[in-house]
């Protein structure tokens, strides 16, 4: 069945099915490694990322020797963390500790933990926990020390919202509340990530001097996710939605769900996607700071993804009645598009805001900010990458033609040239024919010297009545 | 660094009055001179510490008395005429405008420098440059040409610059500023003539792509750009001999800026019909050619409909690192407030702008 669907999906839409295939048949990962020599340990911890996340792991997987191994632990050991603080059957006093000391535990060989609940997507990564254990400790000191480092805000952020989720349930109140909240669980990643690219010298040391850009790489990724993610987060009986937010728009969140207050909820989702937007510019500068083509890879292709995931929910009614996703295709065109160079990954964040802006409606109270918000995005890639030249414009004044245009004309003065020896050479065969078919004609029987000889008396047409004599 | 006596030219006016209220804001003690060909009317509310002298600046005697009267140490010159929508493309008030906008500015200049004054500030317009419509203008900066050759008016305000520009030295620091499209309270041209389009039933028409941006610049953000250009010519100078571009740094389509606009007046387009460039253009000739028959003027050429697709933004970075101009008041604020005076002034109350909290359907 699903085999069919596709099979139409496709057909109807073959611009997917070439990104598809392009990405498949084309790409070429800026590295390849040989994973035979690979010890069990590193092997195990590979097997981890890919079950973790299969998505990702592509990416990683591609970054260069140097901190391939580095990322591939600093990725498990937050997910770790991660599967310890989402597993809600986990009692607080055991949890707590956990979180906090984990920056200790990642260092004691043969550390595993069995206290998941075995429902819980990721608990195995826990129960064999000493292999990314070891791994982490055969990393050079100087990531090491970044990742326990990291890990420490992590853990003591993480367990701060747990507290106080126990005390108050999940939900976040303040705008300012949950910009920290989605700090701590992404935020954080983007400086841990930042230090390990600049101490590899794969990343311009200045990226360490604005920590609002690499913040703005984390925040812009879960806030896309807490957007798209509203209907299930809801069902788990969890709200990331600020409460300064939606309350605007709908007295009680559960209304935001209910089909009476669909305007509502779009305006919300609006808003939401507007607060979203703010980090694009900090997010398009933080990837002009990287040096290394994997690199780039590896940060450009989820802000691809999660600016198409925002174009996707911006005024959207069905991210309120199920999970949606972009397509296979268009994240296959993402991630072709992604690892080129920034100027391609430009035009695509540009695509989206224009997309976005076409989507925009004066009936949206926040119409006026979405808009400016669009044009701010337009603005700095300009800036960036300016599509018209002051010499040009300099020119234009002047009244010089440019270079380019001087050649143009040339070339069409050229073009003109060819064009009336086609004309000539076509008139000559047209003569020539015309001849021997008159000549062939004539040879045949025909009697041109009587159509002549009619033409002469004036009569152009033939005779309206024929008489034939009597046989 | 502390202004005490200003000379405004042209300060009953849109520009000017905003900058006579601005420096009374900020100078309670400066004292302000307001020139100007009419005395103040009720659109555009004057500072009452300013005094007013009537004058008509392309009278080299009645100036030369005003400045003889007043010794002021800046001038701030706005007086201008701005041509009309109708007559905007067309060149029939080429000698008027240029009068006013070139020689008026000339004489400005000759009798300051004569009779004192240390800081002259020129309000120009973007048009100095965005108005040769040939190419567009994205995130632009001070470097772009002027040009000689494009509208009436922009030609005009290029070469008052000029005039002003060199005349910059030791004696009398001179410094120009350009804004943008400008609206706000007090709005006499942009704003009717967009809000004139719902009673046209004109608001579903989309020409082109509807992508062109502009960078609309509220009148009270302009009046501290000059309010800081004055400061820095009369203190560090840095500003001497350049001119700036002045925006609300907040670009956005055109068409969107006229959807919000409409939406305040409790319009929304049932649906939007996307026009081509080249029909739109022909559609303009084709108003030409029976503006040209019947001796009438009309909104539509094709001039107008080159603005209304035209792209016109500028980076502003020059007026933000030079003189520290930083747009105070928002445009979705602005906005707002340009509909409710102009709703007051037709006498009409805007509607309730639909509710945040939707009612359940």
């Amino acid at each position: 069945m699903g085999m069919l669907w596709n099979i139409a999906y496709y057909s109807c839409h073959p611009a997917q099915l070439r990104s598809i295939i392009q990405w498949k048949v084309w790409h070429n990962p800026p590295h390849e490694r040989d994973a035979s020599k690979d010890p069990e340990t590193l092997k195990k911890s590979f097997q981890f990322l890919e079950s973790t996340s299969r998505s990702f792991a592509a990416v990683i997987k591609e970054l260069h020797p140097e901190l391939l191994v580095a990322i591939t632990v600093f990725y498990l050991v937050l997910r770790g963390l991660d599967t310890i603080e989402d597993d809600t059957s986990v009692p607080l006093d055991v949890k707590e500790p956990l979180l906090r000391d984990f920056k200790n535990i990642i260092e004691k060989d043969g550390w595993n933990w069995n206290g998941n609940r075995p429902e819980e997507k990721d608990r195995q990564l826990l129960v064999e926990f000493e292999n990314v254990v070891a791994e982490f400790k055969s990393l050079k000191p100087a990531y090491r020390a970044i990742i326990k480092d990291m890990t420490n805000k992590m853990g003591n952020g993480m367990a701060d919202f747990v507290v106080k989720a126990e005390r108050e349930g999940i939900s976040v109140q303040k705008i300012e509340e949950y910009d920290l909240y989605c700090y701590y669980v992404a935020g954080l990643v983007g400086e841990g990530l930042t230090r390990l690219f600049v101490e590899a010298k794969f990343g311009n040391p200045a990226l360490l001097d604005r920590p609002r850009l690499h913040k703005s790489m984390g925040l812009f990724l879960q806030k896309i996710n807490i957007i798209r993610d509203v209907r299930e987060d809801h069902d788990d009986n969890r709200h990331f939605w600020p409460k300064e937010i939606w309350s605007k728009h709908v007295d009680k969140f559960e209304d935001l769900f209910d089909p009476k207050y669909k305007e509502a909820a779009l305006n919300c989702n609006s808003e939401m996607v507007l607060n979203a937007l703010e980090h694009v510019e900090d997010c398009i500068f933080y990837l002009a700071g990287l040096r290394e083509q994997s690199v780039f890879n590896f940060c450009a292709i989820p802000q691809a993804m999660a600016i198409a995931t925002l174009e996707l929910c911006f005024r959207n009614y069905a991210m309120f009645q199920r999970n949606i996703k972009i397509t296979k295709g268009d994240a296959c065109q993402l991630m072709i598009e992604s690892t080129q160079n920034l100027q391609v990954l430009c035009n695509t964040f540009r695509t989206y805001a224009r997309r976005i802006h076409k989507k925009n409606t004066p009936k949206d109270p926040n119409f006026v900010k979405i808009s400016i918000a669009c044009g701010n995005i337009e603005k700095f890639i300009e800036k960036l990458f300016p599509s018209q030249k002051v010499e040009d414009a300099q020119r234009v004044v002047a009244g010089q033609a440019s270079e380019k245009d001087e050649e143009t004309k040339k070339r069409e003065q050229e073009s003109w040239d060819d064009m009336k020896v086609m004309f000539a050479i076509m008139g000559a065969m047209v003569l020539v024919i015309s001849l021997i078919l008159f000549f062939v004609a004539w040879m045949l029987g025909a009697r041109f010297d009587l159509a002549i000889e009619e033409l002469r008396k004036g009569n152009f047409r033939p005779p309206s009545k024929v008489q034939h004599e009597e046989l | 660094m502390e202004l005490n006596n200003i000379l405004i030219t042209g300060g009953c006016g849109f520009v000017g009055s905003a900058i006579a209220r601005a420096i009374a804001e900020k100078y309670p003690r400066c004292a302000i001179t307001i020139i100007d060909i009419a005395p103040p009317g009720s659109i555009h509310e004057v500072p009452s510490q300013a005094e007013f002298i009537k004058v008509d600046v392309t009278s080299a005697v009645e100036v030369e008395k005003a400045i003889q009267k007043v010794r002021p140490t800046t001038v701030i010159h706005t007086a201008g005429i701005v041509p009309v929508l109708a007559e905007r493309f067309g060149r029939r008030m080429q000698s008027v405008v240029w009068k006013l906008n070139v020689d008026g500015t000339r004489i400005m200049l000759d009798v300051s420098k004569r009779l004192g004054v240390k800081a002259f500030v020129f309000t120009s317009s973007c048009c100095v440059t965005i108005d040769d419509m040939r190419l567009p203008y994205r995130n632009i900066s001070e470097d772009w040409p002027t040009s000689q050759t494009s509208l009436i008016y922009g030609e005009s305000k290029a070469a008052a610059e000029r005039l002003v520009l060199e005349a910059s030295c030791a004696q009398m620091v001179t410094c120009s500023l350009r804004p943008s499209v400008l609206t706000g309270p007090g709005d006499y041209q942009l704003l009717p003539a967009i809000h004139a389009c719902i009673a046209k039933w004109e608001t579903p028409w989309v020409l082109g792509d509807g992508l062109n941006y502009w960078d609309v610049t509220l009148v009270q953000n302009i009046a501290d750009a000059h309010v800081l250009a004055a400061e820095n010519l009369t203190s560090t100078r840095t500003a001497a001999g350049e001119a700036f571009f002045i925006q609300n740094n907040e670009p956005i389509p055109f068409r969107d800026f006229c959807l919000a606009i409409w939406a305040h007046f409790g319009h929304i387009p049932p649906f939007t019909v996307h026009v081509p460039l080249s029909l739109a253009w022909m559609a303009g000739l084709l108003s030409e050619c029976y503006t040209w028959f019947s001796g009438t003027t009309t909104t539509l050429s094709r001039g107008s409909v080159r603005d209304a697709c035209h792209m016109r933004y500028a980076s502003g970075e020059k007026a933000r690192r030079i003189l520290g101009y930083e747009a105070r008041l928002g445009l979705e604020q602005g906005i707002r407030l340009s509909c409710e005076d102009y709703a007051r002034r037709l006498g009409i109350k805007l509607p309730e702008r639909p509710s945040l909290k939707a009612k359940a359907a």
